[in-house]
C-alpha cells in the first residue's frame, strides 16, 4: 500500500470521517488518494481557516480534529490556529506535506523547516522520516493529541514516503501514565474545604475536556459551593444555580471578582490562573488558600502556589471531594451579591441604538438549548461571554489563550460540520470577521446553515476602548468606518443577510436569522462609543474593576 | 541559582532544540552543555542558571515527549559544593 492510502486507511480506522485541508504540490498524493477514501474532506479557503475548522470541530465534539496542509505556505499558514489549539489546549492532529526526502535541506521550492516551527507551539511534532514510521507517527500523534492535557500534534510527511509503498507496521503503544494524586492530598483537600468559611469554586477549561460536567455540577450540588468560571469553563456548571456567578477576570462579572476577593479558599479545577483571570496577581484572592485540580503537573505552582494540589483526571476526583455543605452566612452574602450586581436585562422595543448586551442575551434566550456559539476576539467575545449561557463548555467556542481575531467563523463551520443538525451562529465583530472572511466560500460550497451574527461598531472595539481608557482617547488605526457592505458581500456569497440599527428591530431579525434553513448573516450596526464593563484595569487587582459609568 | 540537569532523550531530530528552546523560553539560560550517544538515546548535561524556580523548567521538560528521564540538583557555584539534598524526583507525565 502507498504512504498516502495509508493514512487515509489509518484515519478511518480510528473513526475520523471527516477533515478539513487544502491542497498543495507536496500534499497532492494525499489529495489523489481522499478520491478513493470514504474520508471526507472538507477544503475550506485557506488553512488557516482550515484548522479553525478542525478546531471547531474538536471542541464542539472533544474528538480529535484533523487538518491537511502542503508544506511552505500551507503548513505557515497553520501556524497561528496551531498556537491557539495549544493555548487552548485543543486535540489537533495536522498532516503536512514536505519536499521529498532527497530535496530536504536543499531550499527546494516551497521548502520550510516545518517541524523548527512547530517546536514551540505544537504539544509535540514529528518528521516522518522512513516508510516504516509513517503509520506509527500517526498512532503516536492520536495518542499524544488526546491523552492528560490535550494539545496539537504536527507529522510532516515527505512527499516521496506519501507516493512510496510502506509496509504493514505493529501497532504504536502509548506510555502515557496519568499523574496520581494521594489519598493524604485528598484528605487534606477535603479538610480544607470543610474548614473553609468562604470557598468558592473557580471553574476551568479542564472539566469539558476531562467530560467531568456531571461530576462538577453533581459537587455543586451535594455541596452548594459558589461558582466561578473562566471564559473556557463557561457552560459547566448550571447558569441557573443561585450560587453560579458567572465569568471572572477582566471582564469578569463584578459578583465574581468580589466573591473570589473576599473567599478564603479557592478550589480551581481545571484552570490555570492565567493573567487574564488573576489581574494583579499577588492582589487575587488575598485571603484564600489555594486547591489545584489539574491534569497537567506543570501548571501547579506555576503562577501560585498551591496549598494542595491533586493531580489526575477530574472526572475521578470530583466525586471525592467535599461532601459537606457550605456556610450559609457565605452562601447568603454570595446571592445577595449576586442579585445586587446582576445586570438588567430587559427586551426594549424603543427606537434606539441596539445594545449589545440585551441582544446577545435576548439571542441565548432564543437559540436551541444545544446550540453552538463561536465568536471572535474582541468587545463582543467579552459581551458573549458575559450575557449569553450554554448549556455544556462544548457550546461556546471562543479562542481563550491566543485570542485569536478571526477565529468565529471557521470555528463555526467545524461545528457545523461536527454536528449537522445543531444550531450554530458565529458572533463575529467587523474587525476580526474581515480576517478569515473568505471562509464564506466554504459555507456556500457546503451549504450549512451557520448564522453569522456580525456585531459592527465599525472599529477595532477593544483596542479602541483601551486606547480611551489607557491612551488618554489617542486613537490610533482603530477606525473601520470604512468597512465593506457586510450584506452585498454575504449576497456575493449567494448567503441571505439582514441589517438592522435600532432597538425595535432586534427581535424580529433574530428570529428570522434562526428560523432560516441555509447559512445567514445578520449585520447589527452598533453605537462605536460602547464598551465593556467591568473591565479591571491593568496590572489592577480585580476589585478595583470599572463598572459601567452611569 | 544554577542546577545541573541530567537527561536521558530519545534519539529523535529536533530533540536537542526542544530542550534548548523549553529553557530559553521558560527563562533560564544554558552556562555549559554536554552530550553523548547511549544506544538509541543521548545523555545531555547541562548547566543551566536562571531567576525563577528551577521547577517552572523542569516541569516543562519533563511534558517533552523525547524525554526519557529527567535528574536535577541545585549547585552552590560560589563554594563549588553540590547541594547534597537532591531535587523531589520527578514523574515522567505529560
Ligand atoms: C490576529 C489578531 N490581531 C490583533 C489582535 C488584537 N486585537 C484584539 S481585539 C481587537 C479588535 C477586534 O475588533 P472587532 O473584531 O471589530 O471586535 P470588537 O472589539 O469591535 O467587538 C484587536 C485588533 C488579535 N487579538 N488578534
Amino acid at each position: 500500500m502507498k504512504g498516502a492510502q495509508a493514512i487515509l486507511e489509518f484515519l478511518t480506522e480510528q473513526g475520523v470521517d471527516k477533515v478539513f485541508g487544502y491542497p498543495g504540490g507536496a500534499i497532492m498524493p494525499l489529495y489523489d488518494a481522499l478520491l478513493d477514501s470514504p474520508v471526507q474532506h472538507y477544503l475550506c479557503r485557506h488553512e488557516q481557516g482550515a484548522a479553525f475548522a478542525a478546531i471547531g470541530y474538536a471542541r464542539s465534539t472533544n474528538r480529535v480534529g484533523v487538518c491537511i496542509a502542503t508544506s511552505g505556505p500551507g503548513a505557515t499558514n497553520l501556524l497561528t490556529s496551531l498556537a491557539d489549539a495549544k493555548l487552548d489546549s485543543v486535540p489537533l492532529v495536522m498532516i503536512t506535506g514536505q519536499v521529498a526526502r532527497p530535496a530536504m535541506g536543499s531550499d527546494a521550492f516551497q521548502e520550510v523547516d516545518v517541524l523548527g516551527l512547530s517546536l514551540s507551539i505544537c504539544k509535540h511534532s514529528m518528521q516522518v522520516m522512513t516508510a516504516e514510521d509513517l503509520v506509527p507517527c500517526l498512532q503516536k500523534a492520536f495518542h499524544i493529541a488526546q491523552e492528560g492535557r490535550p494539545g496539537p500534534v504536527l507529522v510532516d510527511i515527505p512527499k516521496d514516503i506519501l507516493t512510496g509503498l510502506v509496509p504493514a507496521t505493529p501497532q504504536a503503544v502509548s506510555d502515557y501514565q496519568m499523574p496520581e494524586y494521594s489519598m493524604q492530598d485528598l484528605q487534606a483537600a477535603n479538610q480544607l474545604i470543610a474548614s473553609s468559611e468562604r470557598p468558592v469554586l473557580y471553574i476551568g477549561g479542564g472539566v469539558g475536556m476531562a467530560n467531568a460536567v456531571d461530576e462538577l455540577r453533581d459537587l455543586i450540588q451535594r455541596t452548594d459551593l459558589p461558582q466561578v468560571c473562566t471564559l473556557k469553563g463557561l457552560g459547566s456548571a448550571e447558569s441557573e444555580h443561585p450560587l453560579y456567578l458567572g465569568m471572572l477576570g477582566m471582564h469578569g462579572l463584578a459578583a465574581a471578582n468580589l466573591s473570589v476577593q473576599q473567599c478564603d479558599l479557592l478550589i480551581a479545577i481545571g484552570a490555570r490562573l492565567d493573567d487574564r483571570v488573576t489581574g494583579k496577581l499577588d492582589e487575587f484572592a488575598p485571603h484564600a488558600k489555594l486547591i489545584h485540580l489539574d491534569i497537567d503537573p506543570a501548571e501547579i505552582h506555576k503562577r501560585r502556589r498551591a496549598d494542595v494540589s491533586l493531580l489526575g483526571d477530574l472526572k475521578t476526583i470530583l466525586p471525592l471531594l467535599g461532601t459537606d455543605t457550605v456556610n450559609p452566612s457565605w452562601r447568603e452574602w454570595v446571592s445577595d451579591l449576586k442579585v445586587s450586581k446582576a445586570f438588567p436585562y430587559a427586551v426594549d422595543n424603543s427606537p434606539g441604538q441596539i445594545d449589545a448586551p440585551q441582544l446577545l442575551r435576548q439571542l441565548s434566550d432564543m437559540s436551541a438549548n444545544d446550540a453552538i456559539v463561536s465568536c471572535d476576539v474582541g468587545q463582543h467575545q467579552m459581551w458573549v461571554a458575559q450575557h449569553m449561557r450554554f448549556s455544556q463548555p462544548s457550546c461556546h467556542l471562543s479562542s481563550g489563550g491566543l485570542g485569536t481575531m478571526g477565529f468565529g467563523l471557521p470555528a463555526a463551520i467545524g461545528a457545523q460540520v461536527a454536528n449537522p443538525d445543531t444550531q450554530v451562529v458565529a458572533v463575529c465583530g467587523d474587525g476580526s470577521f474581515m480576517m478569515n472572511v473568505q471562509e464564506l466560500g466554504t459555507l456556500r460550497r457546503y451549504q450549512m446553515p451557520v448564522k453569522i451574527l456580525i456585531l459592527d461598531n465599525q472599529r477595532l472595539g477593544m483596542v479602541k476602548q483601551w486606547q480611551e481608557l489607557f491612551h488618554e482617547e489617542r486613537y490610533s488605526e482603530t477606525d473601520l468606518s470604512d468597512n465593506p457592505e457586510f450584506s452585498r458581500l454575504a449576497a456575493a456569497f449567494d448567503i441571505q443577510s439582514d441589517v438592522i440599527q435600532c432597538r425595535s428591530q432586534v427581535g424580529e431579525a433574530l428570529r428570522k436569522m434562526l428560523a432560516y434553513p441555509g447559512p445567514y448573516l445578520l449585520h447589527v450596526q452598533l453605537d462605536h462609543k460602547d464598551n465593556v464593563w467591568p473591565i479591571v484595569p491593568p496590572n489592577t487587582a480585580n476589585h478595583q474593576m470599572w463598572e459601567q459609568p452611569k | 541559582m544554577n542546577y545541573q540537569l541530567e537527561m536521558l532523550l530519545t534519539d529523535q531530530p529536533a530533540v536537542l532544540e526542544r530542550v534548548l528552546q523549553t529553557t530559553r523560553y521558560r527563562g533560564f539560560r544554558v552556562d555549559s552543555m554536554q552530550m553523548q550517544p547511549a544506544s538509541k538515546q543521548m545523555k545531555v548535561s547541562m548547566l543551566v542558571s536562571g531567576k525563577h524556580p528551577i521547577s517552572m523548567l523542569t516541569s516543562q521538560l519533563n511534558k517533552l515527549y523525547d524525554l526519557a528521564s529527567l535528574e536535577c540538583q541545585a549547585q552552590l557555584v560560589q563554594s563549588g559544593e553540590q547541594q547534597s539534598t537532591q531535587a523531589q524526583p520527578l514523574p515522567k507525565t505529560a
